[in-house]
């Protein structure tokens, strides 16, 4: 889109057709040569493996032999007529559309809670980049701990509060649950320094304008903190669920999918058919699912984003 | 201030590739000649008495350097499969037993069968339980790392305090049942026994010990087909499910990691687990027993072991010799006491524990052991060793863990189990 | 300061404490976000014995500061460290450069096939590493036998070079270089900047926080990365922290009070450059009456 201001400058010159082409291919060129350093790195690191596991997942592979015979569409078949596939697809959604809202509203608001000068800020503000620093192992063994159903602190406050005891990682309908809190505290950190970031692009003339006029604090938050806020929520709501549909480490570190499969997400099933089960070639093709699952998310979300975000230019 | 940096980065990338020149080994996998690479994954204790084992097979040996990797067990799968596909393979990697029937299809994997009847080897005088682990198909892979076995620890102090006998050798599952619940007190939060139920490995060999027990078997002869759902498979389950669903009485640990330490705290009374927890409890008086057995069953008091092997990978003739022979050493008699007695791990030789007093040294450092050891001769037979393992186990691991939860009756279980063991064994590719 | 221009335009509704009620909210907040620090803190004093507690023993009765002093000692830790700084500086720096230069094309410059070139890029985050991380090796050992030793297996550079630009700092930065106002951008291409010199001259500048951001990010990811230096590294003279953290993690046993310990170690320089660093996160510059909307 052309900015009219842009264009009236330009047109004030004398043009001719060389002049007119010649910021085109310049801007091709300037473009291509800063993409190209990056784009090559992600593409060779990133983008051949993705081809090689499209390959992988048409073949019968164990990763031990070397023979892997080529055998069609029989994984993708396969996957269809699995029904923990079904049901690890089922749980991986429901994860993901708990996870990702719940994530950036707690991130929201503890940004806004922490973007101001007050004192110990910056104490804050570090331990909220340091639930990211944090290993799983360490958070994972703290929350088996709180969520214990004989031990831990949370079933002791339902206790004062006359809730009965709840079986958490042991109850088939519970254990996700328990992941997605732990999931969310993990990730608050990163929702948090994400947000603070965008927060310094807000100008306070703004919001100062606002208040002189009247304004609440909640409604200039509404109609001026947020919508400037906008392409941080679509990055942050875009990452959260590239990350969240590919939730491994914490369910392998706590339930490692139990019980009963009710923590079974989809790369956790591909890691178990990978180095459990040594099907190679089956985990490929369920990586391969998964892969097409999030890029149309993720185009899905680009669009809507297109109309909720607004950008300064 | 984007100059600076700019200068500040520009100068650390050169920084990192100046150190990352210097600082590197000439070490991809077991490079030199005459060097061999060991991916191992000891830590602690264990891993001060093996560093302290290579070097002195390197000054026995001058020509010969041994280097070890450290690689997490649990990860070794990982970056051996990885190797195996990049073609970085280190000449001699400690893999869990329970991958044997796979890793043999390995093909840098060295046949071992010639060299294991070398004279002077011994052969027989690893256990039973290990030679038929590091067997695939009547190959020979690998050679015994790591032994041990399925006992019965339980708290001294809790039995005395519920005026309770303490297990005795002849005894059987009612009576640990009856212990179990005597010892449970839902007012302490106190618990009879333990059991861990995220449906992996760990929870179904429980429950294959006591099918063994219960004379009787996984599968048919041959492995063509299950052969768990008979009375015998019926009783093992049904003696854990009494105890987690009627009797209250068996913490349920979902995520593999609580029971120890709970055992340590005094919250449970008795635990079927292995040698390698003795030492994760230096705060509970503990005695070690073995395991009960069914009354009238022809199993006794039969146990499990999830026996380790050392793996040799072919990169060529010269690092083969090579391996074999650190190997051999490694696991000569000689070493193989020194390791046990400074580490506390069982030991893989039967001629080892026949010496004199060396129950009672190994008891000194780490008291209850040499239970453990003893029952050893309790090992008759082992899992089947079938690349399809793994998925049964699977299937096996969803019915303890539903019948535990009380999702599940014992019999439906069964059947729903042996269905898919018998489809898992039928399409052995599908 | 706009606590003041707020007040002056509404009746002052309640008396001031003497300290800003948003602490309270803050400080519940920060505790239970730092409750497995807490436990984390606790362990590496412990001694083995209070250490192996279910529920976990929160005050110890033997503080052993000595775990300290025995995790470095286990295990060759001041390489570790090094190799670690080493990976995670030239990390940031490489991804400070080039995610600057993609996002600010895929921002602001008109190319054909940018759209087509940031979907294949955005994909690259859409599988799994337990998938990739075979053909990544594969790749990696080609470029180290037939370009560069020092960017091959077992080096650290294997370490770096894969992770030298990454689809999340090319996304995040185009996101945010499309939230400042173009008028800067405009007022320079009129007066015939080059692309180059908008990026360096004005555009970065403002974009420190961002930059900050990213800076933090990206060195907390390549700190902890765990499994790709297991799959890449066989001498112990190259392993990174992670690694060496887990020696003190066996199959059937970890000592829980040098890992804890380890674990602390290892965090505190990434917590405390943070903090000390935290200027750089707030926009200094009060971006004024740019009326950019």
């Amino acid at each position: 889109m052309t900015d009219p201001a842009a264009a009236l400058r330009r047109r004030s010159r004398p043009a001719s057709q060389a002049r007119r082409r010649l910021p085109r291919a310049a801007e091709q060129f300037s473009g291509w040569a800063f993409v190209t350093p990056g784009a090559v790195i992600i593409l060779l690191f990133g983008a051949a493996p993705i081809v090689w596991s499209a390959i992988m997942s048409f073949q019968r592979s164990n990763l031990l032999s070397p023979s892997t015979p080529y055998v069609g569409l029989r994984n993708y078949r396969q996957l269809a007529h699995d029904p923990i596939v079904g049901q690890a697809i089922q749980h991986t959604l429901i994860y993901t559309i708990l996870f990702v809202p719940g994530t950036m509203l707690v991130g929201l608001f503890l940004a806004v809670a922490m973007n101001r000068k007050i004192r110990f800020i910056s104490v804050y503000r570090t331990a909220a980049y340091a639930t990211m620093a944090i290993s799983t192992i360490s958070e994972a063994l703290v929350f088996i701990w709180l969520f214990d159903p004989s031990y831990g602190l949370v079933n002791y406050f339902l206790s004062l509060l006359g809730i009965p005891q709840q079986q958490f990682l042991n109850s088939p309908t519970e254990a996700l649950y328990v992941i997605l809190v732990m999931t969310i505290w993990g990730w608050t950190g990163f929702a948090v320094v994400i947000y603070l970031a965008a927060l310094q692009g807000v100008p306070q003339s703004l919001t100062e304008a606002a208040a002189i006029d009247g304004a609440s604090s909640w409604a200039t938050f509404r109609r001026v903190t947020l919508p400037l806020l906008s392409p941080a929520s679509l990055f942050l709501a875009v990452w959260l669920t590239i990350n969240a549909l590919q939730l491994f480490d914490e369910v392998y570190l706590s339930t490692q999918g139990g019980p009963l499969n009710a923590t079974t997400v989809l790369v956790y099933y591909l890691y178990d058919q990978a180095f459990q089960d040594f099907n190679f070639g089956y985990a490929s093709a369920i990586a391969y699912v998964l892969f097409l699952f999030i890029l149309v998310i993720t185009a899905i979300q680009f669009r809507v984003g297109r109309r909720f975000t607004h950008y300064r230019s | 201030m984007i100059r600076t940096f700019a200068c500040t980065s520009l100068a650390a990338a050169l920084v990192a590739l100046g150190l990352a020149a210097c600082g590197s080994d000439s070490g991809s996998s077991g490079a030199a000649a005459g060097s061999i690479q060991i991916w191992e994954g000891y830590t602690g204790p264990e891993a001060k008495v093996f560093a302290h084992l290579v070097s002195e097979y390197d000054t026995q040996h001058p020509g010969t350097k041994v280097t070890s990797l450290f690689v997490n067990n649990d990860n070794s799968l990982q970056k051996v499969l990885t190797a195996v596909r990049g073609g970085s393979l280190p000449d001699i990697a400690y893999l869990y037993g329970s991958w044997a029937p796979n890793v043999a299809q390995i093909p840098q994997v060295v046949n071992l069968t010639k060299t294991v009847s070398r004279p002077g080897v011994n052969w027989p005088d690893f256990w039973v339980g290990e030679r038929d682990v590091a067997t695939v198909n009547g190959k020979v892979i690998g050679i015994p790392a790591l032994v041990d076995n399925l006992a019965v620890v339980y708290n001294k102090t809790l039995f005395a305090q519920a005026a309770l006998q303490p297990p005795q050798a002849g005894w059987t599952w009612d009576q640990f049942s009856a212990d179990a619940r005597r010892l449970t007190d839902a007012a302490k939060k106190q618990y009879g026994t333990a059991y861990v139920t995220p449906g992996s490995e760990d929870t179904v060999w429980h429950w294959e010990a006591l099918l063994w027990e219960a004379g009787g078997q996984l599968l048919t002869a041959g492995n063509k087909k299950a052969a768990f759902d008979s009375a015998a498979g019926l009783k093992a389950l049904t003696t854990l499910r009494t105890m987690a669903v009627t009797d209250h009485s068996m913490y349920l640990d979902p995520t593999d990691s609580a029971y120890g330490n709970l055992f340590n705290s005094g919250k449970i009374g008795m635990l079927v687990t292995g040698p390698w927890d003795l030492s994760t409890f230096p705060n509970a008086k503990y005695g070690v027993q073995v395991m009960p057995s069914f009354a009238g069953a022809s199993g006794g008091h039969q146990t499990i072991s999830g026996p380790d092997n050392w793996v040799i990978f072919n990169n060529g003739a010269a690092h083969v010799t090579a391996a074999q022979k650190f190997l051999l050493w490694l696991t000569a008699p000689a070493q193989v006491r020194y390791f046990s007695l400074r580490t506390g791990d069982l030991p893989t030789r039967q001629s080892v524990t026949d010496a004199a007093g060396f129950d009672q040294q190994m008891d000194k450092a780490l008291p209850g052991v040499s239970t453990f050891i003893a029952n050893l001769g309790n090992v008759r037979q082992s899992r089947p060793q079938i690349a399809t393992y793994p998925k049964i186990s699977q299937a096996l691991g969803t019915m303890v863990v539903s019948v535990l939860l009380g999702k599940a009756a014992p019999q439906a279980a069964l059947s729903t189990a042996a269905q898919q063991v018998n489809q898992i064994l039928a399409n052995p590719n599908g | 300061m706009s606590a003041a221009a707020a007040t002056a335009g509404r009746p002052s509704r309640r008396r001031r404490l003497p300290f800003s009620p948003w602490h309270l909210v803050l400080i519940p907040a920060t505790l239970v976000l730092i409750l497995p620090f807490a436990w984390l803190i606790v362990t590496s004093v412990e001694t083995p014995a209070e250490a192996l507690h279910f529920p976990p023993i929160l005050t110890p009765h033997v503080i052993r500061l000595g775990n300290y002093p025995a995790a470095l000692r286990a295990a060759p830790f001041a390489r570790f460290f090094v190799n670690s700084a080493v990976v995670a500086v030239t990390t940031v720096a490489s991804n400070l450069v080039l995610c600057s230069l993609a996002g600010y094309a895929f921002a602001r410059l008109r190319f054909l096939g940018r759209g087509a070139l940031f979907v294949v890029i955005m994909t690259t985050l859409m599988v799994p590493f337990q998938v990739t991380m075979i053909p990544q090796f594969i790749i990696t050992k080609w470029l180290g036998t037939h370009l560069l030793a020092p960017i091959g297996i077992n080096h650290i550079g294997a370490l770096i070079v894969p992770n030298a630009a990454t689809a999340f700092g090319v996304f995040f930065l185009r996101q945010f270089f499309r939230t400042l106002p173009i008028e800067y951008e405009e007022s320079a291409r009129v007066d015939g900047a080059s692309r180059l010199k908008i990026l360096l001259r004005i555009v970065l500048p403002l974009s420190t926080p961002a930059l900050a951001t990213l800076a933090a990010l990206t060195f907390l990811d390549s700190w902890n990365n765990f499994l790709w230096p297991l799959i890449a590294i066989n001498s112990t003279s190259q392993m990174t922290l992670p690694l060496g953290l887990a020696m003190f993690q066996g199959a059937h046993s970890t000592e829980w009070t040098l890992l804890m310990a380890g674990n602390v170690m290892s965090l505190a320089p990434m917590l405390i450059i943070f903090f000390v660093a935290q200027r750089f996160f707030v926009r200094s510059i009060a971006s004024t009456g740019l009326a950019g909307t």
